[in-house]
């Protein structure tokens, strides 16, 4: 190996090794610096349970429009034309803003002093009704325990949300108590 | 690490695929020698002594070569043991263990192989065994990728960890000179290209602009591999591109030669081009471009000679340009019943297939030529149960069915050995089993 395809060698490990830490650094700063929020997950479906390494995470926010069936997902106006595969800024739902009217979805990127916003990818748009992709559908449990999970009442999740929208899961909410792994 | 030494073992190695080659210039020699003896160039005796000097020696050699696959099967399969067993340790203890332990784990141990793999390939002069501890490594920084993703929650259904993946490793496999790595590169392209394009859209619509963006991207892995033949540093890592490219494009080509598969996916429904979404039209067009101008600077700079010429030169971009035009035919559908296409596409099949055969035989690739017989064979197998299902009892078409592909095999079996003999390349026959 020559002096130059030495040092090209050890760049590309190095460029491996700090692709690895980006991915923690960004994930770790989004759950450091990020604006709290708590969703609420639809009952998880069994079959989605993967040998009980992780759970299958449904948002109530995961299908929106007017005709949604969902309480949470009926009450959202989508804004202009939204179709498959587009980014959607969705406002996220709080106690405060619960009964405020329309929440919106839309397809242009809101101000940043604007209230809490999810990003998340359209997976499917039709009549007026579109499912969304927030990147945080998975939790990964250790083996055997995504039992209790599947099995509780009430899960909710609080997440991580940064300026661009991009959301973290920072821990489970099982029955109203912080889900320990 | 300052002092780099070229490995021993590396001039000693003689690949399996380079012994028609060393036995066919041994020949030449030995035919060049005896034109010097009888122009007195050269005394009998001398001659003698240069073809004595020159004469391979034939037992170590064969006992070498066999050796030397021992030791990469050996080497890999303790590589990735430990590999795996240090991996699956991480991941069932993962809540256990302190974020910190996590990325010392996964990462210096990622970076401790590449060091191990470095050491034995380029410093201590075992490359069989450090190319195998290197292939670990690069396996290594993809369970990593997935792992990392995993203790963030982030989706692990997600192709672009392949994409990922696959960019990290490729510059290793031209670094570290290592056909296994290409391999697993290109592979994990593949798969992770197609899972991605998958997800273009779930509907029915869909799935033929699926099929015809996986053509698309079958010729462009094809021109790539065509683009590293023409470069000599670069055509040891030709064959995994070749092959995949011509696996895709057959494999798409014989699921749009079913029927059934227009009939339930279009539901009557006409599509025009104007339907497909603009920018999956404009990656298709930047993606046929680059194709095309690859293909066509390959050609231009081919240097052949003879009957060889005109196929090298311009079957294989032909072949390339028709794949990319049906690419776009199978995604703008423009016809609405299923008849023209399932004949279109039946056609091509049959003209990929045997094009494949050819062009393996012509530039001397063996992989090329066992594509084009296996989907020869598996076409053959699926014509025959389309034919037979209604006309025949069900026993006696088995029946008939096994006895044809036993004779179809047979005699395959013999035109491939045929057509390896004739261009030089010889395969081992275990007369035992």
């Amino acid at each position: 190996m020559t002096l130059k395809a030495k040092r090209l060698f050890i760049a590309v490990i190095v460029v491996q090794i700090v692709f690895l830490l980006g991915i923690v650094g960004y994930r770790e700063a989004i759950l450091i610096n990020g604006q709290t929020a708590v969703l609420q997950t639809v009952p998880v479906d069994p079959r989605d349970l993967f040998k009980g390494e992780h759970v299958i995470l449904r948002y109530e926010i995961s299908t929106l429009g007017d005709a949604a069936i969902n309480p949470v997902g009926k009450r959202y106006r989508l804004i202009g034309d939204i179709d498959e595969g587009d980014t959607v800024y969705v406002r996220v739902p709080t106690s405060e803003n619960f009964d405020q009217g329309w929440l919106v979805a839309q397809t242009v990127k809101p101000p940043s002093d604007a209230d809490l916003f999810i990003k998340g990818r359209v997976t499917s748009s039709k009549d007026n009704i579109i499912t969304v992709e927030y990147g945080i559908g998975q939790y990964f449990v250790p083996e055997g325990r995504g039992l209790e999970i599947e099995q509780a009442d009430d899960v909710k999740v609080r997440v991580r949300i940064n300026r661009s929208g991009v959301a973290a899961i920072e821990e489970l909410i099982v029955d109203d108590e912080v889900w320990q792994p | 690490m300052a002092n780099i030494q070229q490995p021993a073992e590396t001039t000693e190695i003689i690949e399996p695929g380079d012994a028609a080659q060393t036995d066919s210039r041994h020949n030449w020699l030995k035919g060049r020698i005896n034109q010097w003896r009888e122009s007195g160039l050269i005394s009998d005796e001398q001659s003698e002594a240069i073809i004595k000097f020159e004469e391979l020696p034939e037992a170590p050699f064969r006992l070498g070569t066999r050796f030397n696959r021992l030791v990469v099967v050996l080497s890999t399969l303790g590589a990735i043991l430990i590999g795996a067993g240090i991996i699956s340790f991480v991941a069932a203890n993962w809540q256990g263990l302190p974020a910190i332990a996590k990325l010392v784990l996964l990462i210096g141990g990622q970076t401790a192989t590449y060091w191990a793999a470095y050491q034995l390939q380029f410093v201590r002069g075992f490359p069989k065994v450090g190319g195998a501890v290197m292939f670990t490594g690069a396996a290594w920084f993809g369970a990593n990728v997935f792992l990392v993703a995993q203790s963030y929650h982030l989706s692990t259904n997600n192709p672009d960890l392949m994409i990922w993946w696959f960019l990290g490793i490729l510059p290793l496999a031209y670094l570290a000179r290592s056909k296994a790595i290409t391999v697993m590169a290109v592979g994990i392209f593949t798969i992770g290209i197609s899972w991605k394009t998958a997800g273009i859209g779930e509907n029915t619509e869909s799935a033929f602009m699926v099929m015809g963006s996986l053509l698309l991207i079958a010729t462009a892995l094809y021109a790539t591999g065509m683009l590293h033949l023409r470069r000599d540093n670069l055509k040891f890592h030709a064959g995994p591109y070749l092959v995949t490219g011509a696996l895709l494009a057959i494999g798409v080509v014989y699921v749009l030669t079913f029927d059934e598969f227009f009939r339930d996916s279009r539901q009557g429904s006409v599509r025009e081009i104007a339907a497909l979404s603009g920018s999956y039209i404009a990656i298709g067009v930047i993606i046929s471009g680059i194709t095309i101008a690859a293909v066509v600077a390959a050609a231009r700079n081919t240097v052949t000679s003879g009957a060889t010429t005109f196929v090298s030169k311009y079957a294989e971009s032909g072949a390339i340009a028709l794949v990319i035009g049906f690419g776009w035919f199978a995604a703008a559908l423009p016809f609405n019943s299923p008849t023209p296409y399932v004949i279109v596409f039946n056609l091509l099949l049959i003209f990929l297939i045997f094009s494949t055969i050819i062009l393996g035989i012509v530039n001397k690739r063996e992989a090329l030529v066992n594509v084009g017989i296996i989907f020869f064979v598996i076409d053959l197998s699926t014509r025959y149960i389309e034919l037979t299902v209604d006309m025949l009892d069900t026993s006696l078409a088995f029946i008939v069915g096994g006895i044809l592909l036993l004779g179809v095999g047979y005699g395959m079996e013999r035109a491939r050995r045929k057509l390896l003999q004739q261009f030089g390349m010889t395969e081992a026959v275990n007369h035992d089993s």
